[in-house]
């Protein structure tokens, strides 16, 4: 390995053309005779739909069609991929025919020329409700409110209880316990591009191409394949650029196979556009949980049981892994920490609202959260430093691979390494010691730690719905440039930047002699996708393992050409080369030219020039190999190789975040001071992409502490409905990040790479709350509930 | 959303009734309301373009008025549906003779559903306020003229609210 | 945006701009930056049937002095008034109510007259032409007139303007004599609208009493509107803490404040009250 790039702070070769406003978003696909969908949908969270009437809308000016419940009976049911006991699903149709369930679920589509004469005719059809009674609170929900689902008898989709030993002995043998009620805000991921899909038939060749703003192309192919019964490799899915996803992409919608199905219908090009109120509505929301943490431990702060039961706001339905998205906090209850005994149970409730599902961290936040906040009060309970308790709980570096009570086997880790080296950035022992001057000058100072532990890089397949691997195809072409295809499908992480570096250093050709392609199932082999801080180490290893392959077949073209044995062949700085026989060569002369002597055709490709070489380049070979002139016997042409790679195990990232706020008496505005985090995830590719990620998810955290909630109403009206109302953190509210790594290489595989996509939603926003509740400990205060707003922070300063 | 207030006006309990049960007063009298046709004993249908601002939506529904206990008591029930969303709510409004006139003791519930509720947070309590002043200016204005007289004029609204921030403003300069 | 179906017209005067309005007083809305109504009609709960552009009539945006007074058209943008050096000399006030609006993206579209026409109860300008006691000129068919700020203010998203008329210029006396201005606003985190601002004209006597304080409130009330309770209470002081801790009591006398999920009606008054304060400390330190 020449390692020119890995490691380096390579600018993402995205940027230039995102920057630029050059990039092609869905919507950016223009198809001559597109007709445009628009969408009738509930304002309604609960009733009976006793009349749809669509003929003043038929009648509008340039509409073509409009589709309710009844007409597209057909088309399957919105898949919900999650396989739990006893779950029960919801049939779940792509339009609702009969009653809807939750404000903004879709009741018709309506088809015209344009997009406002669409939306003016949305306007027109006329919806007659009867109106049933609405449940919103997930724990009304489970007490026996209004039925959502009839049949069901109930609005309980599941219960599960989780984790390992003897939770009952370990709370009674504790010395000590604490429990606390724990909420959980309901968020919108708020992905810059809303969601949006075009679809065209073309009715001859029976074919479908779907461009859709996903971060799964080939999982929707073939779920969207199935709903519509159009075979699945009939079927195309495409994503241009994606503006961003957050988990909110990780999914199959109604209106994606509804697009799909119009466009068979119509046997036109047809798109939808999401607005950004319906992306409030109607695209998933994350979080919403609500439940009881307790924890038992001894007077020398040593952590004995764990357990958290939760009810989980499932919203109206289950969407792709609703239910599942909980059963990751269960997986995640042991945080970084040696806790014998750990019981989870979740009661998954529906009520009256969007689907939850998942949303950067996708349920291991809310683990995080609830152990740090539960560290936190272990910590207050003895009088304890907060950082010290933690220490104490860690599992030493030699005790990895470390099996939790969850069931997990953290694969490597160096926590005290991370947490003193946040400690000493951040200053700690002064930071306590001005705090405690502070307190006595009457100023508002908290310092918030959290010790977090993420499980990364899903997964093995055995622990995923449909796949688990991440597949990879590197080609290189005759010209030497050098394709990667890959099935991770980025969409904003910079893995377009990423997988050049990894396959610019084993090929050792210049980064800009390399593509990566992606998103599009028409060019690239099966993927899972990009999710879970996946796709670095599951498709990037995936890249890796194709690129040895790659390089096996060229070694022993390398030493045909070269006609040496294989073995005495070497690479190094993209060269095949053999030193003794090269020289040799070089001296006697007497190599065979290497193609026939004559004048090359029109259009024939330049001929590889190894005569007299004692070495040849990757690309030399790549030419050779396409020419299929001189190939040992045996070889197939061309020079490319498929890998899909199968990782044994998760990854485990971790790292400290240190906060540090203050807080004003008379507003109870909150101000950050510092923030420090070190984070640790694995082998680092590009430190510039792992900052940035880094950014982002520190943000969704400061979004998730203090501003963004999601809220309904009594009757399921959706109060937040704009982004006037609901708060996405402005960069005037961010502080600068003091940012470091440890580099914990990863043994799960070979790149070493653990994940670090979610790593900022899952180990900030403890320190956020932790530092905020710190500050308001001289008034008593141990725990608040997110988002902790300027005023909730004074009721308590002023009212106690 | 929880609507309560009281008003003022400057008539008689009884002739303040009678414009309340009076269709055609009432029409006159709320905001915007373009029809108001009596479909049963007491149920209006009703149609109404108001707003406030540019901000402006036309609401069908019905109007229906319930525990009439003429002079004191009656109950106002609303259900409309519109393009900006829906609008639903109840209010009992209580009567009492007062010194020079009536005062009217208004508490009732409002809800809003569709985007009207998703975007208009912290302005749906001002205007139903604001609705609620108009509404009361103009019955005041209709029940001080006698029966049979003409009705008092139309836009004449903007002078009342007018008449009714300086009023606001003399209050605040007694303090 | 997919707003509903409406006609456009770019006048290229005020006086054409009047008498298309006249045309239609109810179904014609007059656009200039667009920040209040543009929101509005993409939500479909603005549907005007004609917009009016002024914002291309290049006559209506201008910032200057003339005898003893400051004028400036309506669709003068934010950002022009944001860097006006005329304004950061002569009218502080101006300036610094400009730049605490929306972002900068909005200070180079958005206009006073707009923000002031729309009056949106959390909207900067109201408080600020509030405390400079401005007269706003309007336009109509009949001709002009001028209405106090004080009373153009109405009620909630409701101002003086009847049917028919175009706020055309905003007119105020040029602050004299020894005066200190300041602005200071909590932003709401999503909109950047004012949970509370509170906009300060305050003047001093020789021996830094205070001779007067004209206090603007938005965000508080449906409306923007003057603390005279505290202007009342400062009158005369020394302008020193107990003063204006005393003064700042009133700033909610006589409104009942607005609760919205960002801030609850109590809240929103210590915020009055608090923000009061420290811009009357602010502008008796800017006092020249």
């Amino acid at each position: 390995m020449t390692n020119n790039y890995v490691g380096k702070r390579v600018k993402r070769t995205e940027d230039p053309r995102l920057i630029r406003g050059l990039a092609h978003y869905v919507d950016d696909v223009a198809l001559p005779g597109t007709l445009h969908v628009s969408f009738v949908r509930s304002i309604y969270a609960h009733a009976r739909i006793t009349n749809v009437d669509t003929s003043a809308a038929l009648a509008a000016p340039g509409v073509v069609a409009v589709y309710t419940g009844h007409d597209v009976a057909k088309i399957g049911a919105v898949p919900c991929a999650s396989a739990l006991p006893d779950l029960k699903v919801p049939d779940h149709r792509v339009l609702a025919s009969d009653k809807v369930y939750f404000v903004g679920h879709p009741i018709a589509a309506v088809v015209a020329t344009d997009r406002y004469a669409a939306r003016d005719a949305v306007d027109l059809v006329m919806v007659d409700y009867e109106e049933l009674p609405v449940v919103t609170d997930v724990e009304q929900a489970a007490a026996g409110g209004p039925v959502i689902h009839e049949s069901f008898g109930d609005n309980i989709a599941y219960k599960l209880t989780t984790g390992e030993g003897d939770i009952d002995a370990a709370f009674a043998a504790a010395d000590r316990t604490v429990k606390q009620r724990i909420l959980h805000n309901r968020l919108a991921p708020i992905a810059m591009e809303p969601r949006g899909v075009l679809a065209r038939y073309f009715p001859g060749e029976e074919e479908l191409t779907m461009w859709s703003s996903t971060q799964i192309p080939h999982l929707m192919r073939t779920q969207v394949a199935l709903m519509i019964g159009i075979p699945e490799n009939k079927l195309r899915v495409i994503t241009p650029e994606v503006g961003g996803g957050f988990g909110s992409k990780l999914n199959v919608y109604a209106e994606e196979a509804l697009l799909g199905w119009i466009s068979m219908q119509l046997g036109k090009p047809v798109k939808w556009i999401e607005t950004r109120r319906e992306n409030m509505l109607a695209t998933i929301h994350g979080r919403g949980q609500v439940g009881d943490i307790e924890v038992a431990f001894k007077n020398d702060g040593t952590l004995t049981g764990l357990r958290y039961s939760v009810f989980a706001d499932l919203g109206a339905y289950h969407q792709l892994l609703t239910p599942a998205i909980p059963t990751l906090t269960g997986l995640m209850l042991s945080g970084a920490y040696k806790i014998p005994a750990i019981q989870m149970n979740i009661t998954g409730c529906f009520t009256n609202k969007m689907a939850t599902d998942a949303y950067r961290g996708a349920g291991r936040p809310e683990a995080t959260y609830v152990v740090e906040r539960a560290l936190d009060l272990v910590a207050a309970e003895l009088g304890a430093d907060p950082a010290e308790v933690r220490r104490k709980n860690f599992p030493a570096p030699s005790e990895f691979p470390f099996h939790t009570a969850t069931g997990l086997d953290y694969d490597s880790g160096d926590y005290e390494a991370a947490l003193n080296k946040a400690q000493e950035i951040a200053g700690y022992a002064q930071l306590r010691e001005e705090q405690k001057q502070g307190r006595q000058e009457g100023r508002l100072m908290g310092i918030g730690v959290s010790t977090y532990v993420e499980i990364c890089a899903l997964g093995p397949s055995q622990a995923m719905p449909a796949g688990g691997w991440e597949s990879a195809t590197v080609r290189i072409e005759p010209t030497g440039k050098v394709t990667v295809l890959t099935g991770a499908s980025p969409h904003g992480q910079g893995q377009e930047t990423s997988f050049a570096q990894i396959a610019a250093d084993e090929l050792g050709v210049d980064i800009n002699d390399i593509t990566v392609i992606h998103g599009d199932t028409g060019v690239v082999q099966y993927g899972i996708g990009t999710f879970g801080s996946r796709a670095t180490a599951v498709g990037g290893t995936a890249v890796f393992v194709a690129i040895q392959k790659l390089k096996e077949k060229a070694q022993k073209i390398a030493a045909h050409m070269l006609k040496a044995d294989a073995s005495r062949v070497s690479f190094e700085g993209g060269k095949y080369s053999l030193e003794a026989a090269a020289a040799a060569s070089a001296a006697t002369g007497t190599s065979e030219p290497v193609v026939p002597v004559g004048e090359a055709p029109a259009g024939a490709l330049p001929e590889p020039q190894t005569e007299g070489k004692s070495s040849l380049t990757i690309q030399d070979i790549a030419l050779a190999a396409h020419l299929a002139k001189e190939l040992p016997p045996d070889t197939e042409p061309g020079l490319s190789a498929t890998y899909f790679f199968e990782p044994k195990n998760f990854t485990f990232p971790f790292g400290t975040h240190i906060a540090v706020v203050e807080i004003d008496h008379e507003t109870g505005d909150i101000k950050f001071l510092r923030y420090v985090a070190v984070d640790d995830c694995g082998r680092v590719i590009n430190p510039m992409l792992v900052d940035g990620q880094v950014h982002g998810g520190i943000v969704q955290s400061i979004g998730q502490a203090m501003y963004e909630e999601v809220v309904y109403d009594e009757q399921g009206q959706l109060v937040t409905g704009t982004l006037m109302d609901y708060a996405v953190p402005r960069a005037k509210h961010i502080p600068n990040f003091e940012l470091d790594r440890t580099e914990t290489p990863s043994p799960v595989n070979p790149l070493g790479v653990k994940g670090v996509g979610e790593a900022g939603t899952i180990g900030a926003t403890p320190a956020i709350v932790g530092a905020i509740v710190d500050a308001l400990a001289p008034f008593g205060v141990r725990h608040l509930d997110m988002p902790i707003k300027p005023e909730n922070v004074w009721r308590i300063i002023n009212h106690g | 959303m929880k609507l309560d207030g009281t008003h003022q006006l400057e008539a008689a309990r009884e002739r303040v009734y009678q414009c309340l049960v009076d269709p055609e007063v009432l029409q006159r009298c709320i905001p915007g309301c373009e029809r108001l046709e009596k479909t049963a004993e007491n149920t209006f249908a009703a149609t109404i373009r108001t707003g406030v601002g540019s901000i402006k939506g036309v609401f069908n529904g019905t109007a229906r008025l319930e525990d009439l206990r003429e002079p004191e008591h009656l109950r106002i029930v609303v259900d409309g549906k519109g393009t900006p969303g829906f609008l639903k709510g109840s209010g009992d409004l209580d009567l009492e003779q007062a010194e020079n006139g009536t005062k009217i003791t208004y508490a009732g519930d409002v809800q809003v559903g569709g985007t009207i509720a998703s975007v208009g947070q912290r302005m749906i309590q001002g205007t139903a306020k604001m609705m609620a002043t108009q509404f009361f200016t103009s019955l005041g204005a209709e029940a001080a003229t006698q029966v049979g007289e003409p009705p008092p004029q139309h836009g004449f609204f903007r002078t009342a609210l007018r008449w009714f921030s300086g009023w606001l403003k003399n209050i605040f300069r007694k303090q | 945006m997919i707003p509903a179906q409406f006609d456009y017209q770019a006048p290229a005067t005020l006086e054409e701009a009047v008498s298309l309005l006249a045309s239609d007083p109810d179904g014609a809305k007059i656009l200039a930056g667009g920040h209040s109504l543009i929101p509005a009609m993409k939500l479909r709960l603005a549907q005007p049937q004609l917009l009016i552009d002024i914002g291309r009539i290049k006559s209506l945006a201008y910032i200057r002095e003339e005898g003893d007074q400051i004028l400036i058209g309506a669709t003068t943008t934010h950002y022009q008034l944001e860097s006006s050096d005329l304004l950061k000399r002569i009218c502080p006030l101006l300036p610094e109510c400009a730049k605490s609006i929306g972002d900068v993206q909005v200070r180079n579209k958005g206009t006073i007259g707009g923000s002031i026409a729309h009056s949106d109860p959390a909207g900067d300008w109201p408080a600020a032409v509030l405390a400079l006691g401005a007269d706003l000129v309007l336009v109509g068919p009949h001709g002009e007139r001028t209405v106090k700020a004080e009373e153009f203010f109405v009620d909630l998203l409701t101002t003086a303007l009847e049917p028919g008329e175009i706020l055309r210029e905003i007119r105020i006396k040029k602050p004299s004599g020894r005066f200190g201005h300041a602005y200071q606003k909590v932003p709401h985190p999503a909109s950047g609208f004012a949970v509370v601002g509170i906009a300060v004209h305050l003047e001093l006597n020789d021996d830094n009493s205070c001779k007067a304080a004209a206090i603007g409130v938005t965000g508080v009330s449906v409306k923007a509107y003057r603390a005279k309770g505290v202007e009342n209470a400062l009158a005369g002081t020394s302008l020193d803490t107990d003063a204006i801790a005393a003064a700042e009591k009133h700033v909610c006398d006589g409104v009942d404040p607005n609760s919205d999920l960002y801030a609850s009606s109590d809240y929103r008054c210590q915020l009055a009250r608090v923000y009061t304060r420290r811009a009357l400390q602010a502008a008796k330190a800017n006092v020249q």
